[in-house]
Order: C-alpha cells, then sequence, then structure tokens
C-alpha cells in the first residue's frame, strides 16, 4: 500500500482547504440542501453542506428515502422468494444482486450448480455490469453538462437488456437464479447474438473515451478533483472501482475462491493510482471492456450439459451460517443468511451493499471542495440509491 | 487456499450442521492463536468457515479485538458491522406451513416445530457458528487486501443492556453501520460520534430488525399467498386440502 | 382566460385548447426507484422517444410543469417531500403513477418503512401497471391520460372539482 507523491499532495493540499476555511476566511456560513430531488443525486438522496463562500465546510448525506426494508422483508419470505426481492437492491445490476445470495444457500445446502449454469451465471452477472456501468460512462457526461453520452448510454444499454431479456423474459429484473442450477437454458442462437453486442459494448467504450476522457474541459474538471488516499478508502470500506482507482489491487472475482466461472478466462484487473474523479472514471471504462472480454471468452467454451442440479420442490435448508460476496458492478456486495433449518426463508440475511460504504467517505471527501465538485465527486463515487438504502 | 472453496461432500453436514466445513487452514489457525495470545479470556471460540475466519470475543474486547486485527495483523478493510436477534419467531417460521401445506403434507416436520414454541414463549435458535447462547449478537466483518481473506468477529450482548464499544476510532467506516445497527437492533456503541437515525424518520418508534417486532402491514392482510388457488408446481399437497386452509385462514 | 372562470366554454374552443394542451405536457419526473430508470430509457433511448407523445422532460422545477411521474417506491420518509412538490406546480396537474411500487406498494406490500400507494399523498390520473413497466407501458399511460385531458371541461376543472371527465372514473373517491 503506497501513497503515491500525487496522492499525498492532493491530501495535503485538501488539509490546507480545511485550515483555511477553519482560520483565514472566517465568513458567515450557509447550509445549502441539495435533495432529496435532485437531477444530480440519481434518486433520493439528500445532502446537507455548509458552505463558507463557494467552499464546503461540512457535508452531511440524509439517507433513508428509499429504505424498504429488505432484511426484514427477506425474513419472512421462502429462499426461493427472496431473489424477487433482492433483485431490487441495485436496480442497474439486477443478476448480480442474486449471485451472492444464491451461492450462500447454495453452501448452506451444500449443493453445487453444473458448469453450464455457472458459466451461464457468470455471462448473465457480466452482462449485468455492462449494463450498470454503461450508464454511469454516460451519466458522468451529464453530471458535468455535456448530454450525449447519456443517450449514446442509453442506446446501447438497449442491446444488452435485450439479451437478458431474451433469455429471462425480464428486462430489467430477471429473477433467474434458483438454487443449485438456473430457472431455463439460453435461446438457440443467443451465443452469437451476444458476441455481436460484444462488439457494440467495445464500439460504446471507443465512444466515450473519445468524447469525455480525451475531452480538455471534462479533464479540468476531474483530474486531481476529490482524491481518496487507499488508507483512508479501505478504512470506509471501499470497494469494487473506487478503491482500485485509489491503488489497491483487489478484486473479489479473481481473489476470493468462488464456484463461478471467472478463473476459467484471461482477463485483467485494472488500477489506477491516482485515486481521483478521472481514474474512477477510466477504471470503470476499463472494467466494461474487461467485462465484454469475460463474455467473450465464456461464451465461445460454453460447456454442454444440464443447467440445474437435483432439487427437492420444497427447500429444506439445514441449520447454519454463511457468508459470500461478489464483486458486484458497484463493488463487494455479500449476505450473510442465518438458516434455521425451518422450512421457511432465512432466519436472518444481512445484506452488505457496496454503495453504503462507498458514499460513507462523502463527509470526509467533500470537505474543503468546491460547489461545482461536490457534483462530480458524488457522480464518480457512483452509488445507486437502492443499494445505499436497501 | 486453493482448496478453500471445494464444497465439503454432503454426508459431513447432516450431523452436525454448526461444525466448520472447511480443514484447518495453517494460517488462519496462526492469527487466531495470535489472537488468542493477546486478547486472553476475551478470545472465546473460533470456527473456519469456506475460507473466513469466525472469532467470537466477549463483549470487553469487541473493540480491542478489532484494533489488534487491524494494526498488528493488517485487516485493513472494513466491511460491516450488524447484529442478529436469536429470538425465535414462531409467526413468521411457521407462516409457509400454515400457507402452502396441508395437514398430511408436512405434519412431521412444520408442525409440531412451531407448536412447543407458542406454548412455551418465544424461545432462541441454537447451534450457532462460533455464537453463545444470548439473545443479541454483534458482528462485523474485516478483510485484508494483502492476505485476501477476512475475518468475521462475533460478540455476545445479553438482553437487557445491548451495549458494546464503538469500532469508529478503529475503521472509520464503522460510523454509519453503527448507526444503523442502533436503529435497526437497538444496540448502543459507547464512544460513538452520534447515533442518529440513519434509515427512517425520527419519530419512529421501535427497532425494525428485532424479532419482535411485527409487521403491520401482514396483520391487516393475509399473505397474498392465500389469493393464489393454484398449488406450487411440484409440490404434492392436493388443492383442495389448500383451498380449505385458504378459505379457514381467510375466516 | 375570462370564458373559462365565467363557467361558460364555448365547445370547439374547448377541444381546441384541449388538444394544444394534451401535446405539451412538461413532465416532472419524480425518479424513485427501478421504474425511475425505464423512465429515463423511455426519455433518452432512441428506440422509445418519448417526445414525438408532445411530453417534454426536465422541466427546471415543479413550477413549470403540468405532468408528474411518480416512479418507484414512496417511502413514508420520502413523501413529505412528494407531497410539498405537487403542491408547488399550477394547475391543472396530472399524476401518472408508474410502477407497481407507487400504485400499492408492489414487492414491499408489508414493508415498515413504504407507503402502499403514491394515492395516499398524490391524487393520481393513471395508473402504469408493472416491476417494473417497460417504457413502452409508460407511452400508453401517457396516451390515456392525453385521451382524458381530451375529453376534460375546462370550465369545470378551473372551477376546483379534482378531476372531471366524462369517461367512468374509478379512483373517484381518493382525496385529493
Amino acid at each position: 500500500m503506497t501513497i503515491t507523491e500525487a496522492q499525498q499532495l492532493a491530501y495535503i493540499s485538501g488539509q490546507a482547504a480545511e485550515a483555511r476555511v477553519r482560520f483565514e476566511l472566517e465568513t458567515e456560513g450557509m447550509t445549502l440542501n441539495i435533495g432529496p430531488q435532485h437531477p444530480a443525486t440519481h434518486g433520493t438522496l439528500r445532502i446537507v453542506v455548509r458552505l463558507d463562500g463557494e467552499q464546503v465546510v461540512w457535508a452531511d448525506p440524509v439517507c433513508g428515502y428509499m429504505h424498504r426494508g429488505y432484511e426484514k422483508l427477506a425474513e419472512t419470505r421462502k429462499y426461493q422468494q427472496v431473489t424477487t426481492l433482492v433483485n431490487r437492491i441495485d436496480w442497474l445490476g439486477h443478476f448480480a444482486n442474486e449471485v451472492p445470495f444464491i451461492l450462500a444457500v447454495e453452501q448452506l445446502y451444500e449443493v453445487e450448480a453444473p458448469p453450464r449454469a455457472q458459466w451461464l451465471r457468470t455471462i448473465f452477472f457480466e452482462l449485468a455490469r455492462i449494463a450498470n456501468i454503461t450508464l454511469f460512462l454516460g451519466e458522468m457526461g451529464v453530471q458535468l453538462g455535456a448530454f450525449t453520452p447519456v443517450f449514446y448510454a442509453f442506446r446501447d444499454r438497449e442491446h444488452v437488456l435485450n439479451l437478458m431479456e431474451s433469455v429471462t423474459g425480464g428486462r430489467f429484473h430477471p429473477n433467474f437464479d434458483r438454487v443449485g442450477g438456473l430457472k431455463d437454458d439460453i435461446p438457440k442462437g443467443w451465443v452469437e447474438e451476444t458476441k455481436a453486442v460484444m462488439n457494440k459494448v467495445r464500439d460504446f467504450c471507443d465512444e466515450m473515451e473519445d468524447l469525455l476522457v480525451g475531452n480538455e474541459i471534462y479533464e479540468q474538471r476531474t483530474r486531481g478533483i476529490g482524491v481518496i488516499p487507499a488508507r483512508v478508502g479501505l478504512e470506509y470500506g471501499l470497494s469494487g472501482a473506487n478503491i482500485r482507482a485509489s491503488g489497491i489491487d483487489w478484486d473479489i472475482r479473481r481473489d476470493s475462491p468462488s464456484p463461478l466461472a471467472w478463473k476459467e478466462c484471461d482477463w485483467k484487473v485494472w488500477t489506477h493510482t491516482d485515486g481521483d474523479v478521472w481514474a474512477r472514471y477510466w477504471v470503470r471504462l476499463q472494467e466494461t471492456r474487461e467485462a465484454a472480454k469475460i463474455v467473450d471468452q465464456l461464451c465461445d467454451g460454453l460447456p454442454s450439459g444440464p443447467i440445474m442440479a437435483k432439487m427437492p420442490a420444497r427447500l429444506r435448508v439445514p441449520k447454519g451460517e454463511a457468508w459470500i460476496s461478489t464483486e458486484n458492478p458497484l463493488g463487494e456486495m455479500g449476505y450473510y443468511v442465518v438458516s434455521d433449518g425451518g422450512p421457511s426463508g432465512p432466519f436472518r440475511c444481512k445484506i452488505r451493499t457496496p454503495s453504503f460504504n462507498n458514499i460513507s467517505i462523502v463527509p470526509w471527501l467533500l470537505r474543503g471542495v468546491y460547489v461545482p465538485d461536490v457534483i462530480s465527486i458524488l457522480a464518480s463515487l457512483y452509488f445507486i440509491l437502492g443499494d445505499i438504502d436497501r | 487456499m486453493s482448496d478453500q472453496d471445494a464444497p465439503a461432500p454432503a454426508d459431513a453436514e447432516a450431523e452436525a450442521p454448526a461444525e466448520p466445513t472447511t480443514p484447518p487452514d495453517p494460517a488462519r489457525e496462526a492469527l487466531a492463536d495470535a489472537l488468542r495470545r493477546d486478547l486472553g479470556d476475551g478470545f472465546l471460540e473460533h470456527a473456519n468457515a469456506n475460507g473466513d475466519l469466525w472469532i467470537r470475543v466477549s463483549r470487553d474486547c469487541w473493540r480491542r479485538a478489532a484494533e489488534t486485527l487491524k494494526v498488528k495483523h493488517g485487516f485493513d478493510y472494513f466491511c460491516f458491522v450488524s447484529g442478529i436477534d436469536w429470538l425465535e419467531n414462531p409467526e413468521l417460521s411457521s407462516r409457509y406451513e400454515a400457507v402452502y401445506s396441508g395437514d398430511g403434507g408436512s405434519g412431521e416436520d412444520g408442525g409440531d416445530e412451531a407448536a412447543p414454541a407458542a406454548d412455551a414463549g418465544p424461545t432462541l435458535l441454537g447451534d450457532r457458528v462460533a455464537g453463545g447462547d444470548t439473545r443479541f449478537t454483534v458482528f462485523g466483518r474485516v478483510f485484508s487486501t494483502t492476505k485476501k481473506w477476512g475475518v468475521t468477529l462475533k460478540a455476545d450482548l445479553d438482553e437487557a443492556n445491548p451495549t458494546v464499544e464503538s469500532w469508529v476510532t478503529v475503521y472509520r467506516g464503522a460510523d454509519w453501520h453503527e448507526r444503523e445497527t442502533w436503529e435497526m437492533f437497538g444496540f448502543q456503541f459507547d464512544g460513538h460520534p452520534g447515533l442518529r437515525h440513519m434509515y427512517l424518520p425520527g419519530g419512529f418508534e421501535g427497532f425494525p430488525l428485532r424479532k419482535d417486532f411485527p409487521l403491520l402491514a401482514r396483520m391487516v392482510k393475509p399473505w397474498p399467498g392465500l389469493v393464489d388457488k393454484e398449488p406450487i408446481p411440484g409440490e404434492d399437497d392436493d388443492s383442495e386440502q389448500q383451498g380449505e386452509q385458504q378459505e379457514a385462514a381467510a375466516t | 382566460m375570462g370564458l373559462v372562470e365565467s363557467g361558460h366554454m364555448p365547445k370547439p374552443l374547448t377541444k381546441l385548447l384541449n388538444t394544444a394542451r394534451k401535446y405539451s405536457l412538461w413532465m416532472y419526473q419524480w425518479g424513485l426507484a427501478c421504474c425511475a430508470i425505464e423512465m429515463g430509457s423511455a426519455m433518452g433511448s432512441p428506440r422509445y422517444d418519448i417526445m414525438r407523445l408532445g411530453v417534454i422532460p426536465l422541466p427546471a422545477s415543479p413550477r413549470q410543469a403540468d405532468l408528474l411521474v411518480v416512479s418507484g417506491t414512496v417511502t413514508d420518509k420520502i413523501s413529505p417531500a412528494l407531497r410539498r412538490l405537487y403542491e408547488q406546480m399550477p394547475d391543472p396537474k396530472y399524476v401518472i403513477s408508474m410502477g407497481s411500487c407507487a400504485n400499492c406498494g408492489g414487492p414491499y406490500w408489508d414493508s415498515y418503512s413504504v407507503t402502499k400507494g403514491c394515492d395516499q399523498i398524490v391524487p393520481v390520473d393513471v395508473y402504469v401497471p408493472g416491476c417494473p413497466p417497460r417504457p413502452e407501458a409508460l407511452l400508453e399511460g401517457i396516451i390515456l391520460l392525453q385521451q382524458r385531458i381530451a375529453d376534460e371541461d375546462m370550465a369545470v376543472r378551473w372551477a376546483g372539482e379534482a378531476r372531471v371527465v366524462a369517461e367512468r372514473d374509478p379512483h373517484a373517491e381518493v382525496p385529493a
């Protein structure tokens, strides 16, 4: 864990800004309330910032406007019904939410899905990642005043959603993962179509790179803004691209044992040392390309065979506890499932969502920044409200 | 670490579900020993489950354990803090049996589990992995981005006074998680800068994730499954029996 | 608009004004959850293109909007804000409730923190079912709303009646 010189400088300048706010420019403050309904917050996050001039002295995010009580509701549902709920936590990464829960239940039940199901799961997982991150890649432009990218994102996202729909019947919430396998096999011709769509996704990434990454205005508004030193990020529990952009080379897909098929393909975990808004965007851009690569390789080597292990119609999960986390589009998403051995659903289902931790750094990160940068920093942390509030 | 993900054979499970399903691992055992030396009597037990180390510590050692892990052993990444209420809720666990199956379908497994609980009042769930026997457990997980595996810490809290030391001084990210746990379970975290509501509006009463918190909507409205006249595919209960059950439940 | 206030609107004029109104709806999008993304697809994606129906998304504030689309889960915490922004909209105003959560609570019907239906807070004109509804469903909801606007008697509407339409109204008892 080395801190680069740029990080250190940015950290020191952040501290200096704080000191300046405190002592030199002591003026009458102003409290600005952003949200709960504000286009810049992707939903209903409310942020109360106290300003001094144009610098933020103190910021406090108020969450809970989208709190739906998943953990309590999961206790009142059967295992098969819980996937319907958890689909909707991170609504852009739909399928990716089901997988860790199902894996945790499979671990408790001591069953493993057949290889074809694991490969298809991995493909859908990566498709969900693409569907999720493409929107971020476009949305980032909107936050900085460029409207075009988001239209491209919506256009190319449709192709991925079509793929999901042709398999699962749902554009958004597939509810396709079952304990012991998948609900159905893929339709005929799906693999070829997927590979065509992956080419479109790669084109989209190139397009975004041309539109935003090389743009001078964009660079000026993102370089050196919102720097998160790796040590601080880890203490706050940042995960996913947010922490990889601060130089931590950690990806659960690669580093933790998992029955899914990531280990079968050749791909790379991208990191960046700057830790600023630009780096977070760049890491996600590379991640989308890698996801397309993974899908391509998995489509080539898709094994044949059944897609469902032998399972009884009525699931009776033995007593025990299991923790499984996966590298979701937003970061580490994990489920701590406690089973009481009864025929009903989980006894306790703790859902660890990435955005909750990712956004908890905001009070620290926003101190001393200027108001326009608040928006770009928030957008670059990339949170989904359902994922924060659950 | 390579063999941690291999699923244990199914026959090892049936008798003792609370046993760790993976063989002891030298690195994890070494950490457990080191931690036992540091904490002394505060270290209660540990289990090695699927690549993660689960450690139960006493309530007084809760913060010290996290601090030791972070400072001495390099567990730099904070994952979460939350709680479990082990109170068995007969209303919820018997719901599935009451709604979806007739008397004949599952008489021996579902029925007699719920019945004694209703007589003797609420009971606590036993057979926990690295768990004690009080009503509340606070648990949190930290991870090492260099070792690539994590530790789940657990501590038992008693029902009358669920208080532990806060982790905020160790991991800054614990701030929000402890606010959430306070809101959902009513645990007090000593040393936390301000336990305010995280999710719910200010005037909310009760702690929703405690098992005795009722879901009011379920009391005024029957479970929508009751409306469903079709039996679940693959179930062996016949539909007339289910129909009778639904009518009985609806009235 | 003296005619409207007097309560006697000539039929052809009503028809003309209604036609004009129904094709220039400024839509204030209250994007809350998953449905907001489908609403975003309807607005931003070239495949659906909500603007061809004469709906203009993204007004600067609710004070410039005619149509409120509540898309997503309304929780007890957000509902005062929803009511407040609804009240800031100028009359005549319309509400589309998009998705199961906004209609009745949806999958969270038994949750302790979710408002079971946004019609408890604002009067709803059109309900769009689905979880989430496809963008096409939202477009159909808007077409239904436009039919309703075309049938409206403006003079009665201006007189302060909550909802006056020729067709059968199944939600007439919802408190305004």
